[in-house]
């Protein structure tokens, strides 16, 4: 294939707007899959990702497509993951394309995810094709979405295409502005390798495959190659593209968009953003936006049953393979016993994780709340990364600390500012900024602690604007606060899973609601169960758990043995729940509880 | 072979309040065939039992309410028992509502081989009766207990309740101070329990019921068990109480690994290791029947571990409780080798008392069964 004749391109759209419908109609249009073989293959991806109607793992497929011109053209839609959590992989995969589709619901308009992705590609130099998406709708208003773009992006949408991927409306004329606007790749084929790796995975019998999209030089079979940042070196073995399903090729020239793989064990020696060279004459230097996997919320995990250590850690190492973003180090805790300490990218990341080693692993586990990393300066002078509220050094050896901050972008309707503004400000936000994207829906900017957001920033958003507020945000820095660790104390006894790092301010409020949270949580047991929540050993709170009075069962009706036996089984199982911490018999939620409170 | 036969009659004037045992009001017309279909189980279930194991120790004929049959049926009833299963049983019981029985109908039950009574009479106060929606007054009650004794019974029960929406700890030592007068030989006291599908699950969801608190229903449970004992009465398992020797043969059956069998639409079946359970549809019941089916079903195949588990927290209900010797014999496997960890955790909670004998629960154990019960679940 020529270079002239390849597009690569993206879609950015937030949830819902229709990116993979939009992305199935775009395959079955130019017959890379019959509408049987989508059923059966683009949809069989991970159940997660369906029931939660977001992409985890992205897509790449070849498309050949015959121009208005005559001329055959290799288009490569490279997919991105939909979520706020993945905004670094997201980058690197605008990164190996030319151009975006900026699909828009007609409905809807633009979205603070969106908004983000799209000024991301903007900084990427990528083309960006407007497309105004669900124009069937009775609510469609393309000419308010139309304004809305050209306002709030400064794009020219009076070309925007206009579609329903539902019906098919509008496919062709995709594929068209895909050919006539996005500019064909460009570089020097026969100078070295560049290959920038965008995504991977791990393949049982090939190993890990790295996504690549070659920038100079060409790949093919045999050759010997390396990775820029890590230095592995390996031999190509597969080469090739995917339609969806991967397709051996022999080669990736300059401009295409496919896989490499080359008997690769581990997923972090094929790190996304790296740039894959030739092993003999590399290139001079990598590519640039290369970053090292920072996860940004820590949490703990430990088997509800301690016999499960090893099969949660076997679990975690399989979940490894296939996910570079993951990093967990074993941990202890007085009340949990052995577990492991988890980094992710963000809520999500971690939610999807918890929920597949579950699942797919039929662990039952219990997790800790999340929390950021906090730097902890002590006053010997040393500074301690601090993950754990567990691990917080005593108050009087700590000089100060220091909390991750963000940049927050909150899209709503001009109803909702002040909604919007009242939670930031009592979430310890800075206003920064505020534009009016059009006459209705306003811009907010707020410089926020990272902590505050994963507790329930956005679900407390969410229901103050009716649900129309959407939310992006990106790590600013790292300030000085005022922060203290909470400790519980069940039946008189620390709990050390359940401490956590507020701001001092808050610390009385979130130390009662904290107690009254576990009153409810924590179901009564034969004996009274003080709470309390402590700062060092000032107790700010406390609660009681009432002593559960009597448990006896009932009738026997005529000999009905099994209506008993399955009471003592339902009894048994919510004791399965539980972690016998110290006397009390403490839920698997409770550990969660932070996260509840409101 | 000792054995027990459980006799289910569905039929009640009307629903209790907290019931959810399978029993209906207004069915007077499915009574006639529904007699005829039991008879004919009698016949052949009964029989060939009877022939395997020879005349069971115990029959008990329970409900809803088998004296809301007419006397007619109830006779057509014990006349099959005689026929199939043999007469001078050893302990034969039929659980009486007040307000359904007079002198005529003792007389039937004593004709038919019936040789101990158990009353539902709840609470000896007429507020909390209708509050509850028994069909009977105190008054009835008493009549009925004095009546059964005129006629010459002399193994009675009565079943008290506690915790009832309205009910005071007075309440409960009035009733209990009755039954002691009425002099009967057996006591059932039962804690209310909220159960989908009753009038009470109802009116709660709508907030009208309200309980006594947990403390009073807890004072009242402590009562029970420290004044029953006073007078006379021994507590021989988790809800019942008997003079010596007049403990239920039959209801301790069902926690000494006995086997019985069920008949009736909803009874249940305890035999050869296996449990079983009737159809308690009564039309359908009467259907299967007639067309010579079995009306039973099994509930489904016990693993060796389901057996254990049972026997276990079967066994532990009992101030008897569970016995090692009787656990080896069983299962050729020492108790404490199964369940020696659990023993000595909940003997250390104070639970259990633990001897060379076996186990069995405490005052707090017997307060906090379910817990007990449940640690022995495998």
């Amino acid at each position: 294939m020529q270079n002239k004749n390849i597009r690569n391109f993206s879609i950015i759209a937030h949830i819902d707007h229709g990116k993979s419908t939009i992305a199935d109609r775009l395959i079955e249009y130019t017959g890379t899959l019959s509408q049987r073989e989508m059923e059966a293959q683009v949809l069989d991806s991970m159940d997660l990702e369906r029931e939660r109607g977001i992409t985890i793992k992205a897509q790449t497929v070849r498309l050949d497509y015959k121009g208005k011109d005559g001329q055959l053209y290799q288009l490569n839609l490279i997919d991105t993951p939909g979520h706020v959590d993945f905004t670094y992989e997201v980058s690197r995969s605008l990164a190996a394309c030319e151009g975006a589709l900026l699909v828009v619901d007609a409905a809807q308009g633009v979205e603070a995810q969106t908004l983000a992705n799209v000024y991301m590609a903007l900084e990427n130099d990528l083309e960006i094709v407007p497309v105004i998406n669900k124009i069937d709708l009775p609510s469609a208003d393309p000419e308010r979405v139309k304004e809305e773009i050209e306002n709030t992006i400064g794009l020219d949408a009076s070309e925007a295409v206009l579609a329903s991927a539902k019906t098919g409306l509008g496919i062709e004329e995709i594929l068209d502005a895909i050919v006539e606007k996005i500019p064909a790749p460009e570089g020097d084929e026969n100078a070295p390798l560049q290959a920038l790796i965008f995504d991977s995975f791990f393949d049982s019998y090939k190993g890990v495959i790295a996504h690549v999209r070659v920038k100079q030089g060409k790949i093919k079979k045999g050759m010997r190659l390396k990775m820029m940042a890590t230095g592995k070196t390996f031999e190509v073995t597969d080469v090739g593209c995917f339609k969806p399903q991967p397709v051996d090729v022999g080669e990736l020239n300059m401009g295409e968009v496919g896989f490499v793989a080359g008997s690769l064990k581990d997923v972090r020696d094929v790190q996304v953003g790296d740039t894959i060279t030739f092993a003999d004459r590399p290139a001079d230097k990598p590519l640039p936006g290369y970053r090292g996997v920072t996860p940004m919320v820590y949490c703990g995990l430990y088997p509800v049953e301690s016999s499960d250590y090893d099969n949660l850690k076997d679990a975690l190492e399989k979940m490894q393979i296939n996910d570079a973003a993951l990093v967990f180090e074993p941990e202890t805790s007085v009340a949990l016993g052995f577990g492991f300490r988890c980094g992710f990218l963000g809520l999500l990341h971690m939610d999807v994780i918890q929920e597949r080693l579950e699942r797919e692993y039929n662990l039952k586990l219990i997790t800790t709340a999340p929390s950021v990393i906090y730097h902890v300066y002590k006053t010997d002078g040393s500074m301690l990364n601090v993950s754990n509220p567990a691990d917080l050094p005593p108050q009087t050896e700590i000089e100060h600390i220091e909390e991750p901050f963000v940049k927050a972008t909150v899209i709503v309707p001009n109803d909702f500012v002040g909604a919007v503004m009242e939670i930031s400000q009592e979430k310890r936000g800075v206003f920064k900024n505020m534009d009016y994207l059009d006459t209705n829906r306003v811009m907010i900017t707020y410089h926020i602690p990272l902590n505050e957001i994963i507790y329930d920033y956005f679900d407390r958003l969410k229901s103050a604007t009716r649900g129309y507020a959407s939310l992006d945000y990106e790590l600013a820095d790292y300030q000085e606060s005022k922060l203290v660790k909470v400790d519980i104390l069940l039946n008189g006894d620390p709990v050390d899973a359940l401490s956590t790092i507020v701001h001092k301010d808050k610390a009385p409020s979130r130390g009662r609601q904290l107690a009254s949270k576990l009153k409810e949580i924590i179901p009564q047991q034969m004996f009274e169960i003080p709470i309390q929540a402590a700062i060092g050993s000032k107790v700010i709170a406390r609660e009681n758990v009432r002593a559960r009075r009597k448990d006896v069962l009932a009738k026997c009706y005529g000999g009905d043995i099994s209506r008993k036996r399955k009471l003592l089984e339902k009894q048994k199982e919510g004791k399965k729940r539980m972690k016998a911490v110290g006397s009390v018999e403490v839920p698997q939620e409770a550990f969660m509880a932070i996260l509840k409170i409101d | 072979m000792q054995w027990g036969v459980y006799i289910h009659i569905p039929f009640c004037r009307q629903k209790c309040f907290y019931c959810d045992f399978p029993s209906y009001a207004g069915r007077e017309q499915q009574m006639k065939a529904y007699t005829e279909a039991l008879c004919q189980e009698i016949a052949i279930q009964g029989l060939s039992y009877r022939q395997k194991w020879g005349r069971p120790a115990t029959v008990y004929i329970g409900g809803g309410t088998p004296t809301a049959l007419p006397a007619a049926y109830m006779t057509e009833i014990l006349t099959a028992i005689a026929a199939h299963l043999g007469t001078d049983v050893p302990e034969f019981t039929v659980e009486c509502n007040p307000g359904t029985v007079d002198r005529d109908y003792f007389k039937v039950l004593q004709a038919g081989g019936v040789n101990r009574l158990s009353f539902g009479v709840q609470s000896f106060n007429d507020k909390l009766l209708k509050r509850i929606g028994r069909i009977h007054s105190v008054e009835e009650a008493v009549a009925a207990v004095r009546a059964a004794q005129q006629a010459g019974f002399t193994n009675l029960s009565v079943d008290l309740m506690y915790g009832l929406p309205g009910q005071t700890l007075q309440d409960v030592a009035d009733s209990i101070a009755q039954a002691q007068t009425l002099a009967v030989q057996h006591i059932s006291i039962y804690g209310l329990q909220l159960e989908e599908g009753t009038v009470f699950a109802r009116q709660e969801s709508q907030g009208r019921l309200v309980l006594p608190a947990d403390d009073e229903t807890e004072a009242m449970y402590d009562y029970i068990n420290e004044k029953l004992p006073q007078l006379g009465f021994a507590r021989y398992e988790v809800s019942n109480f008997a003079r010596p020797g007049k403990e239920s043969r039959h209801n301790l059956g069902y926690w000494q690994d006995v086997p019985y069998l069920g008949l009736g639409a909803a009874a249940h079946s305890y035999l050869e290791g296996r449990r079983y359970e009737n159809t308690a549809d009564i039309a359908a019941y009467i259907n299967r029947i007639n067309t010579g089916a079995s009306a039973g079903q099994l509930e489904e195949e016990p693993t060796p571990q389901h057996i254990m588990e049972e026997f276990a927290f079967l066994a532990l209900r009992t101030a008897e409780g569970l016995s090692r010797e009787k656990f080896a014999a069983k299962f050729n496997r020492e108790l404490s080798e199964v369940y020696g960890r659990t023993m000595s955790d909940l003997e250390k909670k104070g639970l259990l008392t633990v001897d060379e004998k076996g186990c069995r629960l405490t005052a707090k154990g017997f307060k906090y069964g379910n817990w007990v019960f449940a640690e022995f679940l495998l």
